[in-house]
């Protein structure tokens, strides 16, 4: 049956028939008068065309009536619904609403109207979220007075997209009911109780399970709505979604975008991007770098931005940034000291925005007593003061009057078999004559998962061993293949040149630039040679430090998740004099350090939608765990489950809030243990740039849609599934109207031209 | 120049036709030698024929120079020119009162009045020539006339005639041409100006009797231009002027039909006129009558040689 988009204008409109009719009636009453003479030949002519005439006369009135008609049909917007579900006893139209919740949704852009939250009891301005909601109450309202049946489900995108929790309909906000009065206001109440959320999912990832929705069953029409803010971010790129959508509409469901963001030209939006500690030692009483990173999404630089900054719950100094550019970002370092091991947590925050969700950025500093450093020392005359040991652990550790976080721990090759390398830092491996199959597993177990591993050369060092035992052609974690030592020989000019050249490397970032007098006071005479032919940077190795000659010295390759770096001297100022007084040797080894722990010390980034865990140690640890949910601090205990190996995990299944999440747990022992774990929303959602029509239109691709602004749209209107009839009405139309003229103009008289006429 | 001179004369149209003539197609008798062949043989210097003698022949007729070579009597026949005695018979019924305008929007003068102006120009042109002419207004009975006369002074009275008022009644053509054959006292030129609007077989019937009398005979069929073209538009009613019939209708319905019966009058007028040899010419009133004038004499003055 057919059924109108909008049929109020068909009701409204249906009278405009009778026009041509009236028209006619009101000619007949205004006859003009003519005295004439040659009236024999006009009733001649009226008694033979009488009945033709008549007809002809009907045939025009009935084409203008079927014109004015059609006209008004087509501005109703006729659709004509599948017959057979109507056959089948169907006819019941399904409209599956894909309500964005997203938090760029929380965008207060539109500014203006204001809306009173129900719940909280408090007016605020109304956010894209907001005509969200009311989009879907009408939606739902205005259906329930249309013609014909109509049932509608509601979704969040984010519940919509978590997956691998049961079928599509269990998360619904509103299941699939028919729209009864009461179905109307129930809608209502539970949409006005929805919250825009902390996280990212948008349209593209609720889509399968919204098809899903939309294919569950036979209904003869189906529409799939999506609400939403149609940022360039959920749309660009995005072939999954528009496949799935360009299925969805071949199988006759009608697609309806409902655009509820607003013009935010002009009002810039400042989010925090990045908060992380760049490098340092995490221990108690050491000062930790850490960079903030904040981008402006406007289309204007906006100046004097002011970060603030919190650390454990109290303010702290914090930074100004003179001015962002437009869709830049600028980057501000500040240092932390935290004097008590354990998390502390870093916030950041600029003054609010447009979208204040992506306005405040948090992170969890896990600080610990001391950092173990495992030094293995290949002097079998082991705790010597003038060994390779002495100077790197004094190195890594100074002393009382200059704390590095750092507590080296030196031992022999026999213990990289035997300990937990997972717990140490990083791995220094000095001067080592030959390390055992078992050792070397070990070692490069530690590398893969992500450990950082030192390697000096010296005397002991056999180029032969290295290269079969722990270079292996190139396998092996020793990153280059050695051809023995050789002695640097002394430079040929009269200038003396620095026997170290500095490389392009973050280690060595500190000595780069103009010529350094410490670096030039290190004077190497000799070094282990890398094997002739073999060309470092086509094997992926990236040079730290060189020497003169061209040689390289400090070596740098990555090994599975974590780094190798190989030193081709000694530690000892045995065949350099590096470590003798000149302090960039300290500066350099703590860089080292930090650099090689980088990755195991990278937080777990975790964004809003992620699940939260924590590991526990089986049988240390009880297995139940409370995570406190910020803001309130609301507590939701788990269980903890085998993850992998000995170890147990608890988690909360997804973080729907940002914040800092507190998990707390027993050991056995009756001690407490707690860690803080950071949540914070996707940076990439606070990108409010539009998709746009046109730009919307290519990448859909001819996917039949109708776009329409929550402000503007109606639900009626091109909503409801099935053919539209529009394209063949007006065609139709356009014929009805040629042949009004054709009968028109037979019926008329029109004066011919002199020219016409005299041809 | 009287009024109805200064109304139904037009200098324009003077100006064009005063180099024509009219020229009668058939013998017509006159008073005066002119341009126009008579059925009278006498004294002329055109030579006509020798016919043989029989008595009661002028002997003064008689050619010597063949009786005295051949000794047979043979009378010379002179061809006679007399002028032209013209009788211009102009339709004064209500359906002349027809203005036009009526759908065009411009004014354009009632048949009648175009009628009138055709008759004086002719009259004006006959007397420019010395021939006699006569003149009558006639509607169901011959209203107001004026017998033939050859002065110039004549077309003043010819004018009146036209003129003078007219009995708002339909044409009954029979009876005024029957009265004017029985009238007219010499063969002669009758010109019938008239939209023959009316009883067509009454009208023919009377032609063919002034025809049966020897009179040359012409009819100029007045039309309006709407007539013709019927170009009304819009619901209109039309009110018979002659006929006591009105007609409610969208005209566009009707013009095909209408036009059709129009055409078939027109033909069948043609036809008939031709029948009785009678020169026909179709003047509309959208037309500059000049225009009409000199079509009308010259295709008679190329028929007439």
């Amino acid at each position: 049956m057919p059924t109108f988009d909008f049929a109020p204008l068909l009701w409204w409109g249906l009278p405009l028939v009778a026009v041509p009719v009236v028209i006619h009636l009101i000619n007949l009453l205004r006859h003009k008068r003519v005295p004439w003479a040659a009236m024999e030949f006009l009733v001649a002519s009226q008694r033979k065309y009488r009945t033709r005439v008549l007809l002809r006369q009907l045939l025009l009135l009935a084409l203008r009536m079927a014109a004015v008609a059609g006209f008004v049909l087509a501005l109703a917007q006729p659709r004509w619904r599948q017959a057979i579900g109507g056959l089948l006893g169907g006819g019941t139209a399904t409209h599956v609403v894909v309500l964005d919740d997203s938090y760029s949704m929380g965008d207060l852009a539109g500014g203006g109207d204001a809306v009173t939250d129900a719940a909280e009891g408090d007016t605020r301005p109304a956010t894209a979220f907001d005509r969200g909601r009311r989009v879907v109450e009408r939606i739902a309202t205005e259906l329930a007075a249309t013609t014909g049946r109509h049932e509608l489900a509601v979704g969040l995108t984010s519940a919509l997209a978590v997956t691998g929790t049961g079928p599509a309909a269990t998360r619904l906000l509103v299941p699939r009911q028919p729209l009864t009065p009461a179905a109307v206001q129930s809608v209502r109440d539970v949409v006005a109780q929805a919250r825009v959320s902390a996280g990212a999912a948008g349209p593209r990832e609720a889509l399968a399970a919204a098809a899903a929705a939309c294919t569950a069953d036979g209904a003869s029409d189906r529409v799939l709505w999506i609400v939403s803010d149609f940022r360039s971010r959920d749309w660009l790129r995005a072939e999954d979604m528009v496949a799935t959508l360009r299925r969805l509409a071949a199988e006759g469901v009608g697609i309806r975008f409902i655009d509820c963001a607003a013009d935010a030209a002009g009002r810039s939006n400042l989010a925090i991007e990045r908060l992380e500690v760049m490098g340092g030692v995490p221990a108690a009483g050491v000062l930790l770098p850490v960079e903030v990173e904040v981008r402006n999404d406007s289309a204007v630089p906006v100046r004097d931005v002011m970060v603030e900054l919190r650390e454990d719950g109290g303010s702290r100094p914090g930074v100004r940034i003179d001015e962002i550019p437009a869709g830049g970002a600028a980057v501000r370092r500040f240092d932390v000291r935290f004097t008590s091991p354990g998390g502390h947590p870093l916030e950041a925050a600029v003054p609010a925005d447009v979208l204040p969700a992506d306005d405040v950025r948090r992170a969890v500093v896990e600080v610990v007593d001391r950092v173990d450093v495992l030094v293995i020392d290949g002097d079998p005359r082991a705790g010597g003061v003038t060994g390779d040991a002495f100077y790197v652990a004094t190195a890594l550790a100074p002393g009382s009057g200059a704390p590095t976080g750092l507590r080296p721990q030196v031992e022999s090759p026999r213990t990289l078999a035997t300990a937990d390398l997972t717990k140490f830092d990083v791995v220094w491996v000095l001067d080592v004559e030959r390390l055992e199959a078992g050792e070397i597993q070990a070692l490069e177990a530690y590398a893969r998962g992500g450990g950082g591993v030192v390697f000096f050369c010296g005397p002991r060092t056999e180029a032969g061993t290295v290269n079969a035992t722990l270079h292996r052609g190139g396998a092996g974690l020793f990153p280059v293949p050695l051809a023995g030592a050789v002695d640097l020989l002394p430079g040929t000019t009269e200038t003396p040149v620095p026997d170290l050249v500095v490389e392009d490397h973050p280690v060595v970032a500190v000595l780069s630039g103009q010529r350094n007098p410490l670096v030039d006071a290190v004077r190497v005479d000799r070094v282990m040679a890398v094997e002739r032919g073999h060309d470092p940077a086509e094997h992926g190795v990236r040079r730290v430090l060189s020497l003169r000659t061209g040689q390289p010295l400090m070596v740098e390759r990555p090994f599975g998740d974590g780094l190798v770096v190989a030193v081709l001297t000694t530690a000892a100022p045995t065949w350099n004099n590096w470590a003798r007084g000149n302090p960039s040797w300290v500066v350099v080894l703590l860089e080292l350090e930090s650099h090689l722990a980088r990755i195991r010390r990278q937080a777990d980034s975790l964004v809003v939608g992620d699940p939260v865990a924590v590991r526990l140690e089986a049988g240390v640890d009880e297995v139940e765990v409370d995570f406190l949910v910020p803001p309130a601090g609301d507590v939701v205990r788990q269980s903890a489950a085998v993850a992998e190996g000995h170890l147990l995990e608890a988690r909360l299944p997804a973080a729907l809030v940002a914040g800092v999440y507190e998990a707390r747990w027993r050991r056995g022992d009756g001690t407490e243990r707690e860690r803080l774990i950071a949540v914070n929303v996707d940076p990439g959602e606070g990108r409010l740039e539009r998709i746009g029509r046109e730009r919307l239109n290519r990448e859909t691709g001819g996917l039949p849609y109708r776009l329409d602004h929550a402000d503007t749209f109606e639900a009626a209107a091109g909503g409801l599934a099935g053919t539209s009839l529009v394209v063949p009405l007006l065609v139709t139309l356009v014929v009805v109207l040629l042949l009004e003229q054709t009968v028109a103009y037979a019926a008329g008289y029109h004066p011919v031209s002199r020219r016409t006429a005299a041809t | 120049m009287t009024r109805g001179s200064r109304r139904y004369l037009r200098p324009e149209a003077i100006a064009r036709i005063h180099r024509l003539e009219l020229r009668a197609r058939a013998v017509v008798e006159g008073v005066l030698a002119g341009l126009h062949k008579s059925p009278f043989k006498g004294q002329s210097v055109e030579f006509l024929q020798h016919r043989e003698y029989v008595r009661g022949d002028d002997l003064r007729r008689v050619d010597w120079k063949v009786w005295g070579r051949q000794d047979r009597l043979y009378v010379k026949e002179y061809e006679e020119e007399t002028n032209l005695r013209l009788t211009l018979l102009v339709d004064g019924s209500t359906s002349m009162d027809y203005g036009g305008a009526a759908a065009s929007g411009r004014t354009r003068p009632t048949k009648f009045e175009c009628a009138a102006t055709l008759a004086a120009s002719l009259a004006w042109l006959a007397l420019s020539h010395g021939d006699a002419v006569g003149c009558g207004v006639f509607d169901d009975r011959l209203r107001s006339s004026v017998p033939a006369r050859t002065k110039r002074s004549h077309l003043t009275s010819v004018c009146e005639v036209l003129e003078a008022a007219r009995n708002a009644g339909a044409g009954d053509f029979l009876r005024v041409l029957r009265s004017a054959a029985e009238i007219l006292p010499k063969r002669g030129m009758v010109i019938v100006i008239s939209d023959l609007l009316g009883d067509r077989d009454g009208i023919f019937k009377g032609l063919q009797l002034l025809r049966t009398r020897g009179h040359d005979l012409a009819l100029l069929h007045v039309m309006d231009d709407d007539e013709i073209d019927f170009p009304f538009e819009g619901p209109t009613r039309f009110e018979g002027l002659e006929l006591p019939a009105h007609l409610a209708c969208n005209p566009r319905a009707l013009r095909e039909g209408y036009l059709e019966a129009v055409h078939a009058f027109l033909a069948d007028v043609r036809r008939r006129a031709t029948a009785i040899r009678c020169d026909y010419a179709l003047v509309r009133t959208g037309e500059p009558v000049d225009a009409a004038l000199v079509r009308f004499l010259s295709r008679r003055a190329s028929m007439a040689v």
